[in-house]
């Protein structure tokens, strides 16, 4: 029987499992696939990298996030494994020869699942032993989850061709019905997998929203609530132009240090504003949702939207990163009527036009190699006529309308917006404390200098300021034994 | 980078100069008439250098320049510096001077270097805090590879002494503690993050491109330091940066038309399987890039079309026009025009 405990210890320094990874371990250790949903921040990459470290077997973990999967290999080194790699369509063609050459050498292989539908990949991947499949973000499997990606698919299909290895499918959220869906696709039944899902609920985050007449009005209560609001923030947005733009303008209006984050800019860049963040240098941070996988960073005060995710499940994954160390936390949603309108449009753009469809049902070969079309092909390739695939669109277009209508219900909500919330993951909300629950509760517009002053902590840690002398920029760098 | 900076910098008074070409210069697109153009305005020991950075749109460059009236502009982007404008290269110049020194940009992969030093930085201070738990950069997938085997060789060497007497060293002999300060700023380690170009900008009232250059400056001659030092520990991560002064194809077609048989163009044409145009192209890229001497002149410029050329050509042949030319020398081919502009071009530089 091995000591969990201990090994936790001794592979990462940590003297207790957060809730359900234990469970999780165990289940894997006993042989049993596992479906586990995690929230934000409930430690998924430490499951698999300590069951390949006790074991020395190796571990392939499918992940959607291509532009993010350089992050998670820094964090999984992060945490102490060294033998990490990950193969992505961003590679170039001499990189991706290189590693698939001296595959036997990693331990912890990152794949998207469009490489691993690529056959010589499959084929150099099936060669090595699999000690365990991991599935991160399992819910873009399923097509009621709110990023279907068709490659996923093939998933069920894959695991049966590398011999079925063991499977840990993971997800931050998932609604009963993605679940079903997430094991149907993979070729399981309920009985086969174990299933863990803990709770959605974070009770130490605060709920709030408010709606603006427009932006200006907006950019002022941000400004505002920026300027008095403790500790570390994170603002999302959905666009990049304006991380830049509202970031100049916070630096401009308050004395907060504030940088802008998002996937167009340069690794060094990013990895040096994660960097400040982390270290405390930089007081907040406006981001698109590319911030936050590669970030380690327990007390994060607050997280603010300046524009809507695509759906309560994004909602909840992002506001997530905020109090991580258990303190109370704070989440704002800012709205204004045309932000809607803006996330309407930027769902209309990630599903083809009708006259997209036809012209390339008129001409398949054109969707070769085009990854911009993989869902088009994928229907396809599987016999769809154009009508048919037509109609899936259309619904695809209605279910994430749908979805962005229940945030902007959410928003709007009368109510308490955590039952709300909750209820979208058919959990209910067991012993809410009135006074730090959401602005349904309390007069948290009118009184939330108070609860500032109350409930978020600046912290102690994050107070130093930089030298900018290069004598003692050296001497700190080096730590020079006698 | 920003662009207008860029132009105010690579500006002339005298010379209108075509702005999409210079930033083809400094973004090293290896065309003929890019080329071409680098040496008529004495850029070409910049050709590259400025390859790895974003440097955005030429004309809304332009614009800015015109608007705060440092350059007129006329049509195809052309642009010459006003007295303000001069004004002020002479200031943005002498915050990055010597300019000269983003040559060896030009010549060797500076930004890859640097980006192994930060990386390799970054490694050893971590290590000698005795700290494995902390986020590394990531560099590209054979850098990264390299970074590792370089760490292993070298890790019972005491490199954070190493380091430190290195940057003791060096960061003094600039005798000057702002630059040195930039310098020190892009370096990240154990419980030091490093800072922005924009970040270091508002801190020292310098535009962030100037930072930028200068951190290519001061990467330049560090690169150059350690070059000269066989004993250095950091060898490894010097290995690999030279870049080539011609492309691949044209260095063949030129070693071929040198080589002992001498085969003509056409020849080299069906030998090599490329159109003679190519052939002609990846000639005047030689003679662009080679020193006069060192490119055969005379085996491509025959009599009489040498001679018509030198009687017909105007003062400033560099802005001769082909069109001019060949109404007076009506057999002319475009290629016998720009390599007889070259070859005067480099006789007057030798003058």
């Amino acid at each position: 029987m091995i000591d969990l405990t201990a090994e936790l210890h001794r592979y990462s320094g940590f003297d207790s499992f957060r809730p359900g990874q234990r469970e999780v371990l165990e289940n894997l250790f006993a042989g049993r696939d596992t479906l586990a949903i995690l929230p934000t921040g409930g430690g998924k990459t430490l499951l698999y990298q300590l069951y390949g470290a006790i074991t020395h077997q190796r571990v392939i973990i499918v992940s959607p996030l291509i532009s993010l999967m350089q992050d998670q290999v820094s964090r999984l080194q992060y945490l102490g494994s060294k033998r990490v790699v990950a193969i992505t369509s961003a590679m170039d063609f001499q990189e991706r020869a290189a590693i698939l050459r001296n595959l036997n050498h990693y331990q912890y292989i990152y794949v998207s699942p469009e490489m691993l539908s690529n056959r010589n990949i499959f084929e150099m991947i099936a060669r090595q032993s699999i000690g365990l499949f991991v599935i991160d973000e399992a819910h873009c499997i399923s097509e009621w989850g709110p990023d279907f990606r068709p490659d996923y698919l093939r998933l069920g299909k894959i695991r049966h061709q590398l011999e079925n290895p063991l499977t840990l499918m993971m997800t931050a959220t998932a609604t009963q019905r993605t679940r079903d869906d997430i094991l149907n696709r993979m070729g399981f039944t309920a009985t086969d997998v174990k299933q863990l899902v803990l709770p959605t609920n974070r009770s130490n985050i605060f709920l709030s929203a408010k709606i603006c007449a427009n932006q200006p009005e907006k950019n002022e209560q941000l400004e505002t609530l920026v300027k008095e609001l403790n500790g570390a923030g994170i603002i999302y947005f959905s666009s990049k132009k304006q991380t830049e733009q509202i970031a100049a303008m916070l630096s401009q209006k308050t004395d907060k240090r504030v940088m802008a984050y998002h996937g167009g800019m340069d690794n060094q860049r990013r990895f040096l504003i994660q960097q400040q963040f982390m270290n405390g240098d930089i007081d907040i941070v406006c981001a698109t949702s590319a911030f936050g996988m590669g970030i380690d960073k327990e007390n994060v005060r607050y997280v603010i939207h300046y524009h809507l995710p695509d759906n309560i499940q994004s909602y909840v994954q992002e506001i997530g990163r905020c109090g991580r160390d258990q303190q109370p936390s704070l989440a704002i949603l800012l709205y204004e009527p045309n932000d809607q309108y803006l996330q309407q449009n930027l769902i209309a753009n990630t599903i083809p036009e009708e006259q997209l469809l036809r012209y390339f049902y008129q001409h398949p070969d054109q969707l070769q190699n085009n990854d911009a079309f993989r869902v088009i092909k994928y229907y396809y390739d599987i016999g769809k006529t154009v009508d048919q695939t037509l109609a899936i669109f259309d619904q695809a277009k209605s279910r994430r309308i749908g979805e962005l209508n229940a945030l902007i219900q959410y928003i709007y909500t009368t109510g308490c917006r955590r039952k709300l919330l909750l209820q979208h993951f058919d959990e209910t909300a067991e012993h809410v404390d009135p006074e730090f629950c959401c602005d349904f509760h309390t007069d948290f517009w009118g009184n939330w200098r108070q609860f500032n002053q109350q409930y978020l902590k600046p912290s102690e840690t994050d107070q130093g300021v930089q030298s900018t002398d290069w004598r003692q920029i050296i001497d700190k760098l080096f730590l020079l034994k006698n | 980078m920003d662009l207008s900076t860029l132009y105010l910098i690579f500006g002339d008074a005298n010379q209108d100069r075509r702005a999409k070409a210079i930033k083809n210069i400094l973004d090293g697109r290896r065309t003929v008439s890019n080329l071409y153009w680098g040496l008529e305005y004495g850029l070409l020991p910049y050709f590259g250098a400025l390859h790895d950075f974003d440097l955005g749109d030429e004309q809304a460059a332009v614009d800015t320049l015109n608007k705060a009236g440092l350059a007129t502009v006329s049509d195809g982007l052309l642009y010459r510096l006003s007295s303000r404008g001069v004004d002020q290269q002479k200031k943005l110049q002498a915050s990055i001077t010597p300019l000269n020194e983003l040559a060896t940009v030009a010549q060797y992969d500076i930004v890859r270097f640097s980006r192994r030093f930060i990386f390799a930085v970054q490694v050893v201070s971590e290590y000698s805090y005795s700290n494995n738990r902390y986020y590394p950069q990531t560099i590209g997938f054979f850098d990264d590879q390299l970074i590792k085997r370089w760490f292993i060789q070298n890790k019972q060497r005491n490199l954070s002494g190493y380091f430190h007497q290195l940057l003791q060293q060096f960061l003094s002999g600039l005798e000057n503690d702002q630059l040195a300060d930039i310098f020190a700023a892009s370096l990240t380690g154990h419980g030091f993050s490093g800072l922005t170009e924009d970040q270091l900008a508002v801190q020292t009232d310098l535009e962030p491109t100037i930072i930028q250059l200068n951190w290519l400056k001061l990467y330049s001659r560090l690169f150059l330091r350690l070059k000269k030092d066989p004993e250095t520990p950091l060898q490894l991560l010097l290995t690999g940066l030279i870049k080539p002064l011609m492309s691949g194809s044209a260095k063949q077609t030129f070693d071929l038309f040198v080589s002992a048989r001498q085969p003509d163009p056409a020849t080299i044409a069906q030998l090599r399987k490329i159109k003679l145009t190519t052939v002609y192209e990846h000639l005047i890229e030689a003679a662009i890039e080679l020193p006069l001497d060192q490119f055969p002149y005379q085996r491509l410029l025959h009599e009489p079309t040498l001679t018509n050329l030198r009687q017909a050509a105007p003062v400033n042949v560099g802005e001769w026009q082909f069109k001019a030319a060949k109404a007076q020398i009506t057999d002319l081919q475009f290629f016998e025009f720009r390599l007889f502009q070259i070859s005067e071009r480099k006789k007057g530089d030798n003058d």
